[in-house]
């Protein structure tokens, strides 16, 4: 069975980044939380309110449905998506198109940094806010 | 390569340097900014003019490694005329890695109000006349709306009102909650008409060796947030202090007039987690999750309007505004924390002047007429609120005069041996005994952090003493944190980053180094603190214990002058040999 990242518990972080950092460093092997294709966000003196964002692991994704070349398409794996880097003509809207505002954009390369739902930020979760649940997939659409 | 940034903001112009070969000799942190620090800061630099620098350093194991969350601040104090450190959290320590830089240095004075923005290596120096006057809390919330087009986590550090008044103790907040609290950094930003810095940036390093790399982040990362070793910081927080140092006489009590404080239990760790604590945070970075912010709950008008207020507390807030000031309501504690927190006078110290004002005026020092009609009395909160409001207004001489410190106000009205200062700077917390009080007074920034001298009290509660022995203790301990505030690890993950995991995580970095070498340069920056301590006019002969110490049981018994004396004189001695250290590597460096 495949599994897709999901947020569990919101309200049970803490803001350490800790899960950014993995991310981070796993996929771009560098030291940072600029390229994490997840993100914590905090909201200005609401001491304590985070907002966790991760890709929703759609089915029908619509970063991949604006992408205007292909670039960003519905994964493989039968949820979320993936991308092509040589077809990407930076035009952000794939990021724009993405409803629950989680599509992370890479400045650097200005390219989206789709999610590959592996995991790796969950392992490094403190508070358990975010885990790994089994996605079903109606065959129709694998 | 490790960079500085230097801003002048009286020209506007900027410099960025190579430190590279500092960080390789002085590890980075407190030990990179020390040896800055010792080549401009004088006897004669007024602290609060537009030559004098603000440096913001961090070291090279903040973003590799979880918990070296801390960014250090070095500037000569306007409290003490001292050396001035302080440390803070939240995401400073991250923000100026991703801005691509390890060191900022702050110089000149802006003509008018203005803060700093710096995503990487865009600096504007940005007009913010309108916020002049807003307090702490709500310009982080503006100014995180404001620039919040950019992409990189931004870090805001900013004053409140008590820095533009060039109060002394006057902090820096840093983030949610976060400070340079200690020794008045808020009244040189004020001094620079400096309101804010925003920082953020998107820079990052590629990681080498990763595979040992990730061998001794795991290590130390399931250490630091599942073990016993930051068990205490993650559960009750230092507030789990509260009820244990009363018990055994150490947590000072209306004024340090004793050390147990019979209404403990109402302000404790525990009281606070059952029935305030909303929830734990932590600093960017750190798994810890170690700030306990409180919500309090409010009827502001009959029957069912409420407001509700969210502020951190831990041990030393409950003390400085709890015990030793005899308030036993939690809540009361949270409604002044919040005073302050608007305001931005560090906590330690304005509570400490509150505990003075008030023994001095029951004594009849100070006068119904210099407190405008206002009666002060151990456990009046709703008195010290309008007396926190008074300072904040600058109501009259003896209000603007409470703001500007224990020491000054005891010189200028009397009751000097009321005052709990240790070369001018306000007490900490503890009152365990002699190394508690040796160790504020000795250490480099005369703070319970220089060599936690209470936890060595503590273990030698009960048992006959041994001055060489505890103050070598002191000193080692001491020693190593210049090693720790040189990477820049939190004091709170000290029992993860043991010599040898330091040793490792340098040598992966890229350091030639060893535990020899670690040793003997935590000696060389312990020494050029003191170097510069000695240049600034510090004179270990002049340490004096506030003489009500000794008449009061610590923890460990009576204090005498003779004692502290000695322990000083053995410190000294210690220390001395480390100026010869630093001297001898400093020549060399030439």
């Amino acid at each position: 069975m495949k599994r897709k990242l999901v947020v569990k518990d919101r309200e049970r972080c803490i803001g350490c980044y800790s899960c950014m950092y993995a991310c981070t460093r796993s996929w771009h092997n560098i030291i940072g939380i600029e390229k994490s294709a997840m993100r914590v966000k905090n909201y200005p003196g609401i001491e304590g309110a985070f907002s966790v964002r991760v890709c929703q692991a759609c089915i029908d994704p619509e970063c991949a449905e604006a992408c205007p070349t292909g670039a960003l398409k519905p994964s493989k794996r039968g949820y979320g998506v993936d991308l092509e880097k040589e077809k990407c003509i930076h035009c952000m809207k794939c990021v724009r198109a993405c409803s629950a505002n989680a599509l992370q954009w890479d400045e650097e390369t200005r390219m989206p940094l789709p999610c590959l739902h592996c995991g790796i930020c969950v392992m490094y979760c403190p508070t358990n806010v975010l885990e790994m649940q089994e996605v079903m997939i109606n065959v129709q659409n694998a | 390569m490790y960079r500085m940034l230097e801003i002048d903001l009286s020209t506007g112009e900027t410099k960025v340097k190579d430190i590279s070969g500092l960080f390789s000799k002085f590890i980075g942190g407190t030990g990179v900014l020390t040896y800055l620090a010792l080549r401009e800061l004088s006897s004669q630099l007024d602290p609060l003019s537009p030559q004098a620098p603000i440096f913001l350093g961090i070291g090279p194991f903040n973003s590799y490694f979880p918990s070296a969350s801390k960014t250090v601040a070095i500037f000569k104090s306007p409290l003490t005329g001292d050396l001035g450190e302080s440390h803070a959290g939240g995401r400073l320590a991250m923000a100026i890695f991703a801005s691509g830089f390890h060191v900022v240095k702050i110089t000149g004075k802006a003509e008018k109000p203005l803060y700093l923005s710096i995503d990487n290596e865009k600096v504007n120096l940005v007009p913010c006349r309108s916020l002049w006057g807003r307090s702490a809390l709500s310009v982080e919330r503006i100014l995180r709306e404001k620039e919040d087009n950019r992409k990189g986590k931004k870090s805001i550090l900013r004053i409140g009102p008590a820095g533009e008044r060039l109060s002394p103790i006057a902090s820096v907040t840093v983030d949610s909650s976060r400070h340079f609290g200690r020794l008045g950094l808020g009244a040189i930003f004020g001094s620079k008409n400096l309101k804010a810095v925003v920082i953020s940036g998107n820079r990052y390093e590629t990681i080498q060796n990763k595979k040992d790399y990730l061998s001794l982040y795991n290590e130390l990362f399931k250490d630091l947030a599942y073990s016993e070793n930051t068990y205490k910081y993650r559960d009750l927080g230092t507030s789990a202090n509260v009820l244990p140092l009363s018990k055994i006489n150490s947590l000072p009590t209306r004024n340090f007039s004793q050390g147990f404080f019979e209404s403990a239990e109402r302000i404790s760790g525990e009281y606070f987690a059952e029935n305030f604590l909303a929830q734990q945070i932590s600093c960017a970075h750190c798994p810890i999750g170690c700030i306990h912010i409180a919500t309090l709950r409010e009827l502001f008008a009959d029957p069912h309007m409420y407001k509700t207020i969210k502020v951190s507390y831990d041990h030393e807030l409950i003390y400085s505004v709890g015990s030793n000031l005899s308030i036993a309501n939690a809540a009361d504690v949270l409604k002044l924390l919040q005073f302050i927190e608007r305001q931005g006078w560090d906590a330690i110290s304005i509570g400490v002047v509150l505990a003075w004002a008030t023994e001095a005026f029951q004594r009849g020092v100070i006068s119904i007429s210099d407190t405008g009609g206002l009666a002060l009395s151990f456990g009046d909160s709703q008195t010290y609120l309008k007396v926190l409001e008074k300072i904040a207004s600058g109501e009259n001489e003896f209000y603007k005069d409470l703001e500007k410190g224990v020491y000054h106000c005891a010189q200028k009205y009397g009751a000097q041996d009321l005052a709990m200062h240790f070369n001018k700077n306000e007490a900490p917390g503890y009152m365990t005994g002699p190394d508690a009080f040796v160790g504020y007074a000795v250490g480099v920034r005369h703070s319970h952090l220089d060599c936690a001298g209470y936890s060595i009290d503590q273990k030698f509660l009960g048992r006959q003493q041994d001055i060489e022995k505890e103050v070598k203790m002191m000193y080692e301990e001491s020693l190593w944190r210049m090693v720790t505030n040189s990477l820049v690890t939190c004091l709170f993950a000290r029992g993860s980053y043991t010599p040898n995991v330091v040793e490792k995580g340098l040598r992966l970095l890229g350091y030639d180094v060893d535990l020899q070498w670690l040793t003997k340069t935590s000696r060389i920056i312990h020494g050029m603190k003191y170097l510069l301590k000695e240049k600034l006019g510090f004179d270990f002969e002049k340490l004096e214990l506030p003489s009500k110490l000794t008449k009061i049981y610590t923890g460990r018994g009576m204090m005498s002058t003779v004692d502290f004396k000695e322990r000083v004189k053995v410190y000294a001695k210690l220390v001395s040999q480390d100026m010869y250290l630093a001297k001898e590597a400093l020549n060399q460096q030439l």
